[in-house]
């Protein structure tokens, strides 16, 4: 007598695509897939359904993820502490960021014996506040958190980056040498106004890159209540790389 | 950001070969490192479709491998670390939501945002939403499933995270892909709403 429905069930044809199946009944699903149109058909409006939902699972999801620079240098900087605190010789581990400091110290003294152009990039690893103070504009902590930080970097007009390097001067920028940076940065609130913009150099050490870590460490922070808005715009506003070595727990630039 | 190694169970074997440099714990650093850039962005995923909100996802990914530093640390299995991954995401979201509901009871967890992209185009709209209706009204456990499958997990190691039997895995992934096959060919049939369940 013949089966009823000689066919292979959907979950055998789901459970084969997956490779869940046994040896046995996965060659003899492969075996009738051979034979049976109806069947192959079948598989291939499974295998649609399953790539469409995929897609879908990504494509939704991903557009909600804030990028991974910054987590990944915290989890750097609490890995760091933890292997300084867990080895043998912990205290003497634990020296290894006052040394890094102090050897970072010393090549900085070295720097001012650097030429004028190389002085002026050190310079400007901080903005002269008389110039750029930071500004904000009115938000609200949901409206600051509303921003997931995906929207990218925002362009400054060429005419304002103009008018930024005259304020400081710097008459031979070469491309791509500075960004012209948002000391606030406006996922935090910042303003785009020229009293909240300078140009940092991506050269040096605490570079245009290490400071964008720290804005989205910062956003982070303050949109899970563990750091007030406010404060975090007075931080990175007076003094961006202390806030860095603070929020990431490090001497340097992770 | 670093690059991402093409395959964690061939870069974690090479930690005992490569004893000769560096401290033990470096280099479990460095793989610990090399497995959040692998899974940082499938496990957000994954807390998300859970409902958990993006700062809090955002800290148990951090506290996930901080855990797996400890475990690779104190020279425990390797085997399945995707696995291992996910079911500790999986336990501290649960944690997360219990704390939260302690706190405030009457809160309601926070939603899945799937709303499509500006850039998508209408008809790639038209079905984000329909995907997005099934997916809403699956059980939470059929939710968790698909997402994992969707990430790559075999049924055992979601069996695993979820602390189910390989048969319920079985069952609701057929049950899931049974609703979104129906609603895609209820599409394709020219039906405009489409009611998941």
């Amino acid at each position: 007598m013949l089966p009823d429905n000689p066919h292979v069930p959907d979950r055998d044809l789901m459970l084969a695509a997956d490779g869940e199946l046994t040896p046995r009944r996965a060659a003899e699903v492969r075996a009738h897939l051979e034979a049976c149109w109806p069947c192959r058909v079948r598989e291939d409006e499974l295998q649609s359904t399953i790539a469409e939902y995929v897609r879908f699972h990504h494509r939704s999801l991903d557009s909600q993820m804030p990028p991974a620079a910054g987590p990944r240098a915290l989890l750097k900087a609490q890995l760091e502490d933890r292997e300084a605190r867990l080895a043998p010789g912990g205290c003497i581990h634990a020296l290894i960021p006052i040394a890094a400091a102090l050897l970072i110290v010393g090549v900085g003294s070295l720097l001012v014996y650097r030429g004028a152009t190389a002085r002026r990039s050190d310079e400007l690893l901080v903005p002269r506040s008389s110039i750029t103070p930071g500004e904000t504009r009115a938000v609200t902590i949901s409206d600051v958190c509303m921003n997931t930080g995906s929207e990218g970097v925002r362009n400054v007009p060429v005419s304002l980056r103009k008018k930024v390097f005259e304020e400081y001067g710097i008459a031979d920028a070469r491309p791509n040498a500075y960004e012209v940076d948002y000391l606030i940065t406006p996922e935090l609130g910042g303003a785009d106004s020229i009293r909240n913009l300078w140009p940092q150099p991506y050269s040096a050490v605490w570079n245009a890159h290490v400071k964008d870590a720290l804005e989205q460490r910062l956003h982070t922070l303050v949109c899970s209540g563990q750091v007030d808005l406010a404060r975090a715009q007075r931080e990175i506003a007076t003094d961006w790389i202390g806030a860095y070595k603070k929020y990431f727990r490090t001497t340097r630039p992770l | 950001m670093a690059a991402v190694p093409p395959d964690s169970a061939l870069r974690l074997p090479l930690l005992g070969a490569a004893a000769a440099t560096g401290s033990r714990n470096t280099r479990i650093e460095d793989d610990v490192v090399a497995l959040f850039d692998r899974f940082r962005a499938p496990l957000f995923r994954y807390l998300l479709t859970f409902r958990v909100g993006v700062p809090d996802a955002e800290e148990i990914v951090q506290e996930v491998f901080l855990a797996l530093f400890e475990h690779l640390r104190e020279g425990k299995s390797r085997a399945n670390l995707q696995g291992w991954i996910f079911r500790v995401a999986h336990n501290l979201a649960l944690k997360n939501r219990q704390r939260a509901q302690r706190e405030a009871p009457a809160r309601v967890d926070a939603p899945v945002d799937w709303s499509p992209g500006p850039e998508m185009q209408a008809v790639e709209q038209q079905r984000h939403r329909r995907l997005q209706a099934v997916f809403r009204a699956l059980p939470e456990q059929d939710q968790c499933c698909l997402s994992l499958r969707a990430e790559g997990l075999r049924y055992r190691e979601i069996a695993d995270v979820l602390g189910i039997s390989l048969g319920a895995v079985a069952n609701s992934m057929e049950r899931s892909l049974a609703r979104l096959n129906r609603a895609d060919q209820y599409a394709e049939a020219g039906g405009r709403t489409y009611v998941a369940g």
